[in-house]
């Protein structure tokens, strides 16, 4: 039973084909024992040794249990047995079925071959006659085809004779892109045959076609004609291979004249507007730059304005795509020049509001271009020409600024009359103040037009323009100062290297000038620069194009250092001309005289008159320009006999003293003595702008000169008489000038020592005979005095 | 130091005066060198009378010392030998002379220590004379000196007398108000020849001159308004400065053709005789008239003058040409400057003169009669 359960179970597996490896338990349905139980107790296994499980079930289970075994495994046969009937049946019922089928088949496949046979006959037939119809028939069609195309051919035929005809019609319907396309069509027959049959035909054709081109080009000439058919004209005569290019330049050379001419007459009136503009008044300007700027002059005839280039040069685009180039060309030509002529003007004086206009009549032409022509990139070079034309014209104005300042210094200068002199220094001060201060205001102004305006272009230069303002005035002040030097004759300092200029004489300079410099110095560190720099901290701050490293363009604080010590140099320079002068007189005093010779003194010395009259002028000049101390000082001369009395009381003071030589020495001394710490300090302290410490200074340094030229002389008695007499009398006269008693009868005492010191005799003049004479040339002054008065 | 048996009242109190105010400036400097750390002047206050005229002694190799002569009309005048003792602390009275008249003008021979030259007035005489320092000893506290050559040619007052400055030269020269002398000297056979003359005319008034170190054909005058220039072999102008009212003037010491001029006004004007027509540069000079100009004889761009504002200034002015490779505008172009201004003087400083041996040196001579010699190394150091 066991051998032929294993071959039914062998047979099965190979009939299902199941993997023979996996066990034919598994079609039996015993599937709990996979291999890894391939123990020898497995009963499922391929290498199942009955013997061995046998044995082994005797040794694992006691007799219950292999009873119980038993009973499983008898079940499980049974089952085995039962499927494999089931099996067996199955399979015999297929099997006869198969057969059934196939003699079913063989029943039906006898008497098939006849019927092919019958339709391979008949197939064959019909091709027979199908051949015969088809080359019946062949002849008849190949004749059918050549009649067709010898239909076609005459139809072309009748066109090319029609041609000129069609041309004819479509011209005067001005339909030029169908005779175009029509002569274009039959353009390779005539090539073909167009020497031959054609001739006419063809002759005719060109003819029309001819016609065509003429009108075409007329067409693209023709300004009133709409663009759309312009363009078209150009691409059919493209079409027709004619020329085009050379149409093109025609067209731009045309465009070109036009423009010169344009140009021309535009600077004819720009040049004519120039010419009148010199004797025209302020008024017209703005006007004048209105025409000379706009195209449309009242007088142009054919005149256009820039809308209508624009206009043309669209067209221009639309007809000839690639003339873009050299449009460009011709437009920033046209702006070059425009932008040429109002830089041109812009060396002249203009206010920024013509500016304004001017650039804003341009802009606007620009932008009107632009929509046109983008490539030519106006706005950049209107950016580009504005720049310029705005930094030249602040520059320009700053220049002319210090023309004015200039003027208005040396304008009032050269005043023949006398009794006129008095007043035109303060006129060159109040009006050199005014120029300064109103003119630089005035710029400030204009410039704050040129920010103000919302035109595009400038928005875009405005922190360029706030630098260039901030450079302007700090340039200006710059050359004001070096300006100022140069009225001086000290020009040559400032400017060292130009060996070429004459230095300018200081002996020729006008000493109220300098006085005059030094006042304006110190109003423009101490009013105009604050003002300034206050309208331009409102108005122009910011900038910063130049980069912060660099700081603001304007720094007041340095203009302000130039100006106050301009100022000081001004004010020192205008004491040692002054003193420069009345050193000369001195000189000459002191060097042509034989002192050791000299004879008994019978008058004050002429020269005293001489002095005063110097220091007179002085205080005319100083009382103009300068404005007076705080401490107002107490006059001996409030008066008429005040001087008479402190006079007499100086010379008891002196009849006391004299009484003893030795005494008179000695209190000189204690003098000396007390004022020798004093000396520096009094006599050369720092200058104030009042007018009492410029006189003051002149004076002082006049007696120092004075003390320094008696000490390089020799005198004998009689010259110190003299120095002592003429010392005397300047006293008085000098207090009037000077608050500062104290310095001044230390120098002049000082002036006697050294005389006193360079005397081989040094006995002084009897009092009563110094009064004496002093009186004397008192009273003959004040003669001279009224009587020149009264003349 | 001698006190004369009469001495006049001015002098004693002025004497005391200055006395009274060494101790004070003293005390003032010290408070300079504490505040600023400058070396102090260092006074000499052996001259008893009033004085214009100091000069280097070039030729004395070993010290450094310097003369000095006094101007006194009435008294006798002396001319004091100074020697700066080696530390460089106090200045040592090394020789004593009397000089017959009184002194306004003194100079050092550039050859021979012991000779000198002085120009003096006595009333309505005046000469020239060149004078030799007999040998010092000990004995004779007041020896005379040796009197070699007088300069008698001149007719008009003399101004002064110039010796070539580069060193050993037989010429001399001596300029009065209205003329030129070129003398040819011979000290040790006591002789002088006059070679040339030129008379400026009566338009010109000589008042001082200055001989080039570097030609020592060339020679500058100063006229009334302007600087006259003569060549020496033919005594005719070559050139001229116009429009310089100079006191004083000295040619640069190492670079020819520049030279410097004190002037009562403009102060100090640098030129360039090449191109006379403007000055190269300014210096505002003194408050009152700048009386005196020197150049350092070793740094040429140091610039010493005093004035008749009781000062001495020293300046930094460079010479053109030297700093033309630096842009005007960079901060590193050195500036001209005042480097300092001595103001320890009571009067007015007639005489200057820096010391050759030592230039760092320069001593000054007020018209009290106080030599001050300062220092000025730390000027030198920082440039």
């Amino acid at each position: 039973m066991d051998e032929k359960a294993k071959r039914t179970r062998e047979l099965l597996a190979s009939f299902y084909s199941t993997d023979h490896s996996a066990g034919g338990g598994a079609g039996v349905g015993s599937a709990a024992s996979p291999r890894k139980m391939a123990s020898p107790d497995s009963i499922n296994s391929p290498s199942f040794d009955p013997d061995v499980y046998m044995s082994l079930l005797v040794q694992k289970l006691n007799l219950e249990g292999l009873l119980q075994k038993h009973v499983e495994m008898a079940a499980e046969i049974k089952n085995l047995d039962t499927d494999l009937q089931m099996l067996v049946y199955e399979n015999y019922n297929k099997f006869i079925n198969a057969t059934d089928t196939i003699k079913r088949m063989k029943n039906n496949i006898v008497g098939m071959e006849a019927n092919m046979e019958q339709l391979l006959a008949k197939i064959t037939s019909v091709q027979s006659k199908s051949d015969l119809v088809n080359t019946s028939l062949f002849e008849k069609r190949e004749h059918i085809e050549k009649l067709h195309r010898t239909r076609n051919l005459l139809r072309k035929v009748q066109f090319i004779y029609d041609l000129p005809t069609r041309l004819a019609k479509c011209i005067k319907a001005e339909a030029y892109a169908d005779a175009v396309r029509f002569f274009i069509g039959s353009k390779p027959i005539f090539e073909a045959y167009g020497d031959s049959s054609f001739q006419d035909c063809k002759r005719a054709s060109e003819e029309a076609i001819d016609l065509v081109i003429k009108n075409l080009e007329a067409k693209i000439y023709s300004d009133s004609e709409p663009i759309e058919a312009r363009a078209e004209a150009v691409v059919l005569l493209k079409q027709l291979n004619f020329p085009v290019d050379s149409l093109k330049t025609k067209l731009l050379e045309k465009l070109e004249d036009y423009l010169m001419t344009l140009q021309d007459e535009h600077k004819e009136t720009g040049a004519s507007a120039l010419d009148t503009l010199e004797t025209s008044e302020p008024s017209d300007i703005g006007k004048l730059s209105d025409t000379i700027l706009s195209l449309k002059t009242p007088t142009g005839t054919h005149m256009v304005s820039v809308g209508e280039i624009s206009k043309i040069i669209r067209a221009y685009l639309i007809i000839f795509p690639d003339s873009e180039r050299r449009l460009i060309e011709l437009i920033q030509e046209l702006f070059t020049k425009r932008y040429g002529i109002i830089e041109r003007r812009v060396k002249e004086r203009m206010t920024s509001a013509d500016i304004l206009k001017m650039i804003r009549v341009i802009w606007e032409d620009v932008t009107l271009m632009d929509e046109v022509l983008a490539e030519a990139a106006l706005p950049a070079f209107s950016l580009e020409a504005a720049r310029s034309i705005i930094r030249q014209f602040i520059s320009t104005s700053f220049s002319h600024l210090l023309l004015e300042v200039s003027e208005a210094l040396t304008k009032s200068q050269p005043m023949p009359k006398k009794g006129s002199e008095e007043s035109s220094l303060q006129n060159a001060l109040e009006g050199s103040k005014k120029v300064v201060i109103q003119g630089s205001l005035d710029l400030l102004l204009e410039f704050r037009q040129l920010l103000d305006d919302n035109l595009e272009l400038l928005a875009k230069l405005r922190d360029l323009i706030v630098d260039w303002v901030q450079e302007g005035f700090q340039g200006f002040f710059q050359k004001l100062d070096e300006r100022f030097l140069a009225l001086c004759g000290k020009g040559y300092i400032a400017n060292p290297d130009s060996s070429v200029i004459d230095a300018i004489q200081v002996d020729k300079v006008q000493t109220g000038l300098v006085l005059v410099l030094a006042q304006l110095s110190v109003f423009i560190e101490q009013i105009a620069i604050p003002r300034i720099m206050e309208e331009i901290a409102a108005s122009f701050s910011g900038g910063g194009a130049r980069g912060y490293e660099h700081g603001p363009a304007f720094v007041p604080g340095e203009i302000c250092r130039i100006f106050r010590s301009a100022g000081e140099r001004f004010l020192l320079l205008y004491i040692n001309m002054k003193t420069q002068k009345i050193s000369i007189l001195l000189k000459k005093r002191f060097t042509t005289p034989n002192w050791i010779k000299h004879k008994e003194p019978r008058e004050v010395h002429m020269f005293v008159d001489l002095l005063l009259q110097e220091l007179e002028a002085v205080g005319i000049e100083v009382r103009q320009i300068l404005p007076q101390g705080l401490v107002r000082r107490h006059r001996h001369s409030d008066s008429t006999g005040s001087t008479n009395s402190s006079r007499s009381n100086a010379t008891r003071e002196d009849k006391l003293t004299r009484t003893n030589t030795q005494r008179v020495r000695s209190q000189f001394l204690e003098s000396h003595l007390a004022k020798l710490f004093e000396q520096k300090m009094e006599i050369f302290t720092k200058v104030q702008y009042t007018q009492e410490s410029v006189i003051s200074t002149i004076i002082k340094f006049c007696l120092k000169s004075l003390q320094e030229f008696v000490r390089l002389q020799t005198f004998n008695r009689s010259g110190f008489q003299q120095i002592q007499l003429d010392i005397e009398f300047l006293k008085n006269p000098l207090k009037e000038f000077v608050d500062d008693d104290a310095a001044i009868d230390f120098l002049l005492k000082e002036v006697i020592g050294a005389a006193h010191e360079r005397c081989l005799d040094p006995i002084p003049l009897e009092a009563p005979i110094l009064d004496k004479l002093i009186s004397t040339k008192i009273s003959k002054s004040r003669e001279e005095s009224q009587s020149s008065s009264l003349a | 130091g001698r006190i004369p048996s009469s001495f006049p009242l001015t002098q004693t109190v002025k004497r005391s005066v200055v006395l009274h105010n060494q101790r004070l400036t003293a005390v003032f400097l010290c408070r300079r060198v504490t505040m600023r750390g400058a070396s102090t002047g260092i006074v000499y206050g052996g001259l008893k009378y009033q004085a214009r005229s100091i000069a280097d002694v070039k030729a004395d190799t070993d010290h450094t010392s310097f003369l000095a002569g006094t101007l006194s009309l009435k008294e006798e005048n002396e001319v004091h030998l100074i020697r700066l003792s080696p530390p460089g602390s106090e200045l040592v009275c090394e020789g004593l002379f009397y000089h017959p008249n009184e002194i306004w003008d003194l100079k050092s021979c550039p050859f021979n220590p012991r000779i000198f030259s002085t120009v003096y007035t006595s009333g309505e005489t005046y000469g020239a004379s060149v004078w030799q320092i007999p040998e010092l000893n000990s004995q004779s506290n007041a020896p005379q000196l040796e009197h070699l050559i007088s300069l008698n040619e001149h007719s008009f007052k003399i101004k002064c007398v110039l010796w070539w400055p580069s060193g050993k030269h037989d010429k001399l020269i001596s300029i009065d108000e209205g003329n030129l002398f070129l003398w040819s000297i011979d000290t040790s056979n006591k002789m002088a020849k006059v070679i040339s003359q030129e008379s400026v005319g009566m338009l010109h008034n000589l008042s001082g001159g200055a001989w080039d170190p570097h030609d020592r054909n060339a020679v500058a005058g100063i006229c009334d308004s302007s600087l006259e220039f003569w060549d020496l072999r033919t005594m005719k102008k070559t050139s001229s400065i116009e429009q310089a009212h100079a006191r004083d003037v000295d040619y640069n010491p190492k670079k020819q053709h520049l030279l410097v001029t004190a002037e009562d006004v403009s102060g100090i004007r640098l030129w360039d005789l090449r191109r006379p027509k403007c000055p190269v540069k300014e210096l505002p000079g003194h408050a009152h008239w700048t009386w005196a100009v020197r150049h350092n004889p070793e740094y040429d761009e140091l610039i010493l003058s005093a004035g008749t504002d009781s000062t001495v200034n020293l300046w930094l002015a460079h010479p053109p040409g030297a700093n033309d490779s630096i842009p005007v505008d960079s901060p590193k172009r050195p500036k001209d400057s005042l480097l300092n201004s001595y103001t320890d003087y009571e009067d007015s400083v007639y005489g200057l003169a820096w010391s050759t041996r030592e230039p760092s040196v320069f001593a000054s001579l007020s018209y009290d009669g106080r030599v001050v010699v300062e220092s000025v190394k730390s000027y030198i150091r920082r440039k």
